[in-house]
């Protein structure tokens, strides 16, 4: 393919965002990298409820359900044509491979009748760039704190695609442990607002949970330990007829999980010297984690940035910002494009 | 009347340029590669090697299972994008259908059975009337291949195999029916775009509500993915609350 020149209608440059790894479908108009158009989501939580969890084959059936739907919903809210389209940015890894290829699939097909240039994003990428759409003067390098139910990483951005993994979860993702500990707690699924919302009412110190540092100088994390003490405390009180306060329980939860995010951030800070940090993912979302880490980077004369609460969680806004930024690269891929659901970021 | 047909429901990639149900141009792959990845290629190239521009098509028609389940999503997902921005209306026919034209104007019946996995078939029966006509015999069905070929045991046979199952099945339906029993080869018996083709011409002239051109945005139905079977989670929350089979 050859696509030479910026194309930039009267309209401005315009990329069409689309997300279809997990279970939301989501598409979104965006014009020169900052101004969204139109953001359009369909949420499955209320399908997969029932499951306890998101199961794949129904997943990726709700996707078609709704595919073509939220991507003409996207461009009618945004008022443009196909033809107005700089490019088509799509997610096409790491996630669900039935999720994925529907996404793929669909934007490949639109890409290729609209003639414009397909560009394939990096789920993880994508939600680092949510905070693009938000401060697009941000500067490299900078860290990224990337919190979601699937994800736990630590990157050092050194410019536009230019990555390096720090550290990552050697088992359960900080989203994750939430979602199993709220489950258990019967607080519902997702876990992570859930947890925030009873650890309100809640005494953060009352219980010592463990937060594993892993050893000395590690950027990687690990938060199975701390899951197991949560239930293992549980079960010993309902032996032993004892009722712990839901609300105690999930402060101090909260509370180990916010601490080591915290203190790995900070020493990766410390060990790279960059103190502009982002923060990205659905736990991103989360209170104590931004006031925590915006006050510890303020007394290091750093900074914190994070998207709104609405980008934080999969959408197709932080696709299309990724995709704003390869495509300036002139990073398009080609039609052969597949989904790759284990797509690392390097 | 100028239409692309996309059958990607089996391992085939299956595409067909046709006009007015007269086949223009083809494209057949069974390759190692995925239909995510060979798709839009081919499609690009059939359209150049033929001499069209999509901007020709008058309608855009895609098989809707019953087969992979994946192939299912990705042939509707894929017909549903070029039909979205060409603004061009979209059919949808049935996999077995689209088979059944493998055994045109045969006087026995004509038996498309599809791989499902866990030891099934897709597979319906159909017979060319003499007056050219295609009349299906019994609805598609996920079934075991026993069952099926003992209902046919009962018959009066001959009955022409066709499929991406007649291969690996081969053997049990010859030990089974013996000279009851034709099984079209893979040239002849895969699941192709030109069969696809057919059958979404027949439907198109058939069809009062898009005959005539269509009106986009009016006058098509909604392609809805054609899967038989219920995802396994949901067929075991039926068991689990006492919903009972298997829907
Ligand atoms: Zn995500």
């Amino acid at each position: 393919m050859s696509y030479g020149e910026i194309k930039q209608s009267d309209a401005g440059l315009l990329i069409l965002g689309i997300e279809t790894s997990c279970d939301e479908t989501a598409a979104a108009v965006l014009k020169n990298g900052t101004e969204l158009l139109s953001h359009v989501i369909s949420s499955q939580i209320t399908t997969h409820q029932k499951y306890g969890g998101v199961v794949p084959e129904i997943a990726s059936r709700e996707h078609l359900l709704h595919f073509q739907q939220v991507v003409e919903k996207a461009m009618a809210g945004a008022k443009v044509d196909y033809g107005d389209l700089a490019a088509i940015a799509v997610t096409y890894g790491p996630g669900l491979v039935g999720s994925l290829l529907v996404g793929v699939a669909g934007a490949k097909a639109i890409a290729y009748a609209a003639g414009v240039p397909l560009i394939g994003v990096n789920h993880l990428e994508a939600h680092i760039y949510a905070n693009f759409l938000v401060h697009p003067h941000l500067v490299f390098p900078c860290l990224a704190l990337l919190v979601s139910g699937g994800h736990t990483h630590l990157i050092l951005l050194r410019g536009h695609g230019d990555y390096e993994v720090l550290g990552r979860t050697r088992d359960d993702a900080a989203g994750e442990a939430l979602d199993k500990v709220a489950r258990t707690l019967g607080l519902g699924y997702p876990g992570g607002p859930q947890v925030q919302k009873a650890a309100a009412a809640g005494n953060a110190a009352a219980f010592d949970f463990p937060r594993a540092m892993l050893e000395p100088g590690s950027l990687d994390f690990s938060f199975s330990g701390m899951k197991s003490a949560v239930l293992n405390a549980l079960n010993t009180a309902r032996m032993k007829g004892i009722n712990l306060g839901v609300p105690d329980l999930a402060a101090s939860f909260q509370q180990a999980v916010v601490d080591v995010l915290v203190r790995k951030t900070l020493l990766a800070v410390e060990q790279t010297g960059v103190t502009h940090v982002l923060l990205a993912g659905g736990v991103a979302a989360n209170d104590l984690l931004r006031k925590t880490l915006t006050q510890e980077l303020k007394e290091r004369e750093g900074r914190l940035f994070f998207p709104p609460p609405h980008l934080c969680t999969d959408n197709g806004a932080m696709v299309a910002s990724a995709g704003y930024h390869r495509y300036l690269a002139r990073d398009f891929a080609p039609w052969t494009l597949n989904a790759v659901p284990g797509l690392n970021l390097t | 009347m100028k239409y692309l047909a996309i059958d990607t429901t089996t391992k085939v990639s299956g595409l067909a340029l046709a006009e007015d149900g007269r086949l223009v141009g083809e494209g057949f792959l069974h390759t190692a590669k995925t239909h995510s990845e060979r798709l839009v290629p081919l499609l690009d190239q059939l359209l150049r090697a033929a001499g069209w521009g999509l901007r020709d098509l008058n309608f855009i028609g895609v098989v809707r299972g019953p087969g992979s389940f994946t192939g299912i999503r990705i042939g509707i997902a894929s017909a549903q994008g070029l039909a979205g921005v060409l603004k061009l209306p979209l059919l949808g026919v049935l996999s077995l259908d689209a088979l059944a034209w493998a055994g045109w104007g045969r006087k026995e019946e004509i038996v498309p059975i599809l791989d499902a996995r866990k030891n099934e078939w897709y597979a319906a029966r159909y017979r060319w009337l003499a007056d050219g006509r295609l009349k299906a015999l019994s609805p598609p069905r996920a079934v075991s291949p026993a069952v099926l070929v003992g209902e046919l045991k009962g018959m009066d046979g001959p009955f022409v195999f066709v499929g991406d199952a007649v291969e690996k099945y081969c053997d049990f339906v010859c030990r089974e029916l013996g000279e009851q029993a034709i099984l079209l080869p893979d040239y002849l018996g895969l699941p192709r775009g030109a069969f696809a083709a057919q059958a979404l011409w027949q439907k198109w002239r058939e069809n009062p509500r898009t005959r005539g051109g269509g009106i986009p945005g009016e006058d098509e139905e909604r392609v809805e993915p054609y899967y038989i079977r219920l995802s396994e989670a949901e067929v075991n929350w039926a068991r689990r609350h006492g919903g009972g089979g298997d829907g």
